[in-house]
């Protein structure tokens, strides 16, 4: 009985996916209507971030990255980077912000965080154009693990639609976590191999085997620019942690979802 | 039997007067008030109360239920629960097949998107895939009827264009059990013709309609109607006996417990003559308190004159309760009797009564008031005048479901008597 019940509500959550996509392109629309730059400002939010990152931690403050230069680490970092980011603001705000559907109307509310993924994905993909560019300019050659970069991937979405689950459900419920999250965003981004690389050795080794966006992002880097072995059993420890958060944030979501109707 | 398409059963829902707890400081610091808190007998909270207890109905494909009621009664509550966006606290919803609603037209709509966007993602919300609506998209923009508007932001629209797109649209979500609430006060009159009809050809199809609305003629034509009060199934059944019910709890409630009075007093202080009080009376002199369409009628008022008023003119009006009744009577009246002249010369003192007698009474349905009043000679002002002490209702004959201003009973017949044909 039980086992049933979670195939037909997955079923619906299957069948929700048309409409995240049109809720994402929706917000996609809105987002860059009105704007001079339209979706260039995809591009441009994480040039700037990487020519800041590239003056203070080439120029101000060393931080060794190898043969790689450091800009096309840094770049490499902020991508993948600003979408996870994007996804968990956006996510904390988006059954509150569409309170006027979630109150009026009923449909499987996992649209909701599934159109936040999508939304940051379309971001995601323009920003990660600019990465031929500057690879070709830095003539940074990539190799046949590029092929396995969908993988890295896969396993960031589900680490991000698990997340977007978690927190678009918990700021229903209180709504600290949206103002938590600002926090949490930029202690997770240091805590990370955003803007340097985590040290794999030492007294803060552990923090690699904590955190599932280390190993992600390394695996990106490995796997674009090649040079060192991509996969950690880090990155195996992530993509377990990633697949638990995923099941466990939908079966909350759906757990506290019949409450949304009162609560947003 | 089949399994009814919609089902309540005995379901309850609570909702709280104060704002719920939605930030971590509301936690903890309300805490302890929390833990102290003790459910009262009807297994309340402090500051909880029922939108609705106990409701049961069951409604067959093809049925239409109107919910009556006054605002706050719980009407709503009934389709968010259909509609799941609530949860019942007791009881089982049931509903078979997709549930879709004209509850919140519009819902979802985007301001800087245009019509023609707004319908695949509006369409998407309600449950259609995007296939479905190109297949429908001329149907539902030929509904609405702004074809030439359908790539403008939906800012600019008029409500009323805003309305029937959004109406089009869940028109065209063909559900299997559909919610209607309150949506069609909306639009010119052409289109809510156009909304009527839609909605009794989903009837005809064999959808569940479950509708809720203040238009009691549209309520009638439901297959069943429920009136809710504060939460409580009051009556369910038969949509004429439902709704005479409420009219008359309405005329219950609005019933001025202190009707208004003024009159002209002596020089000792009390009032110089009173209407004590109006009768109503059929032709067999027994007093009414409901009149039939076409009732021979007497009024007879109860007057005590403490001191003289030469040449007195009694007069009575009938107010409708529904103010939108008298809609081009300047004065709001439908019905006014006035003795003007009758009593010329005469001295009024004392106790006693007058009578008037009204034949062949065509009044609309529903329930009145009457405002009752005395004039001296040709004076201006009254010297006695009470407006709300009497009321009455006027009755909805058999032969009629409208209004009944008209007598329009038919005598048919074949005066020649055409070959073949059998008397």
């Amino acid at each position: 009985m039980k086992a049933v019940s979670i195939l037909a509500e997955l079923r619906e959550v299957i069948a929700a996916r048309e409409l995240a996509w049109m809720l994402a392109a929706r917000e996609i629309r809105v987002r860059y209507k009105h704007t001079v730059l339209g979706i260039g400002w995809a591009l441009a939010v994480p040039l700037c971030l990487m020519l800041v990152f590239t003056f203070l931690f080439s120029r101000v403050a060393r931080v060794s990255t190898g043969s790689l230069p450091y800009a096309v680490f840094v770049y490499l970092g902020l991508v993948p980077w600003q979408f996870h980011a994007s996804v968990l603001t956006a996510s904390a705000r988006c059954l509150t912000e569409n309170r006027n559907l979630v109150t009026k109307v009923y449909f499987a509310r996992e649209a909701l965080p599934l159109s936040v993924v999508f939304s940051a994905l379309a971001d995601f993909a323009v920003a990660a154009l600019v990465l031929v560019v500057l690879m070709a300019w830095y003539a940074v050659v990539p190799g046949w693990g590029l092929l396995l970069v969908p993988l890295v991937l896969a396993v960031q979405v589900a680490l991000s639609i698990g997340l977007a689950f978690l927190f678009s459900a918990g700021n229903l419920l209180y709504r600290d976590v949206q103002y938590l999250l600002q926090v949490l965003v930029l202690v997770w981004m240091f805590a990370s191999s955003v803007v340097y690389p985590i040290p794999r050795t030492g007294n803060l080794a552990w923090l690699a085997w904590l955190n599932p966006m280390t190993p992600i992002l390394d695996a990106y880097r490995g796997l674009i620019v090649g040079g060192e072995t991509w996969f950690k059993p880090e990155f195996g420890v992530a993509a377990l942690v990633s697949l638990v958060l995923m099941v466990f944030g939908w079966r909350w979501f759906r757990g506290v979802e019949g409450k949304f109707g009162e609560l947003a | 039997m089949t399994a009814p398409a919609v089902e309540f059963d005995a379901v309850s829902k609570r909702f709280h007067k104060g704002a719920r707890i939605s930030t971590l400081a509301g936690l903890v610091l309300g805490a302890p008030r929390r833990w102290l808190a003790r459910k009262n007998e009807s297994g309340l909270l402090p500051g909880e109360f029922y939108a609705l207890s106990e409701v049961t109905f069951a409604l067959q494909a093809g049925e239409s239920l109107g919910i009556l009621g006054p605002n706050g009664s719980g009407k709503s509550t009934v389709l968010k629960l259909l509609f799941r966006i609530l949860r019942p606290d007791a009881g089982q919803v049931r509903a078979k097949g997709r549930v879709g609603g004209l509850i919140e037209l519009g819902a979802g709509f985007h301001p800087y998107l245009s019509g023609r966007e707004n319908v695949f993602i509006n369409g998407a919300i309600l449950g259609m895939t995007r296939a479905q609506v190109r297949q429908r998209y001329d149907s539902i923009v030929e509904f609405a009827g702004i074809a030439e508007f359908m790539d403008m932001p939906v800012k600019d629209y008029s409500s009323g264009m805003y309305a029937r797109l959004a109406f089009a649209i869940a028109a065209h979500a063909d559900p299997d059990v559909l919610l209607v609430d309150e949506v069609l006060a909306v639009g010119d009159a052409t289109f809510q013709l156009k909304c009527y009809d839609w909605m009794a050809r989903m009837r005809k199809s064999g959808r569940a309609v479950v509708a809720v609305s203040h238009d009691l003629y549209a309520m009638a034509a439901s297959s069943r109607c429920l009136y809710l009060n504060a939460g409580k199934p009051v009556l369910l059944g038969e949509p004429r006996a439902v709704i005479d019910r409420y009219l008359q709890d309405l005329s219950l409630g609005q019933r001025d417990p202190v009707p208004e009075t003024s009159f002209v007093k002596t020089e000792s202080g009390q009032a110089r003559a009173v209407i004590e009080r109006v009768e109503f009376l059929g032709d067999d002199g027994q007093q009414l308190r409901a009149l039939e369409h076409g009732a021979e009628l007497t009024i007879r008022f109860h007057f005590q004159a403490n001191a003289a008023v030469e040449s007195p003119m009694f007069g009575l009006t009938l107010f409708h309760d529904d103010a939108r009744i008298p809609l081009s009577s300047p004065r709001h009246y439908l019905f006014q009797a006035f003795s003007g002249e009758a009593f010329k010369g005469m001295t009024l003192r004392g106790k006693g009564v007058v009578e008037v007698s009204v034949k062949d009474v065509r009044l609309p349905v529903g329930s009145y008031r009457a405002k009752t009043y005395l004039y001296e000679r040709d004076g201006v002002t009254p010297i006695f005048l009470q407006d709300g002490a009497t009321r009455i209702e006027v009755k909805r004959p058999g032969w009629s479901d409208g209004r009944a201003l008209l007598d329009h009973r038919q005598t048919w017949g074949m005066p020649v008597m055409a070959e073949g044909s059998q008397p």
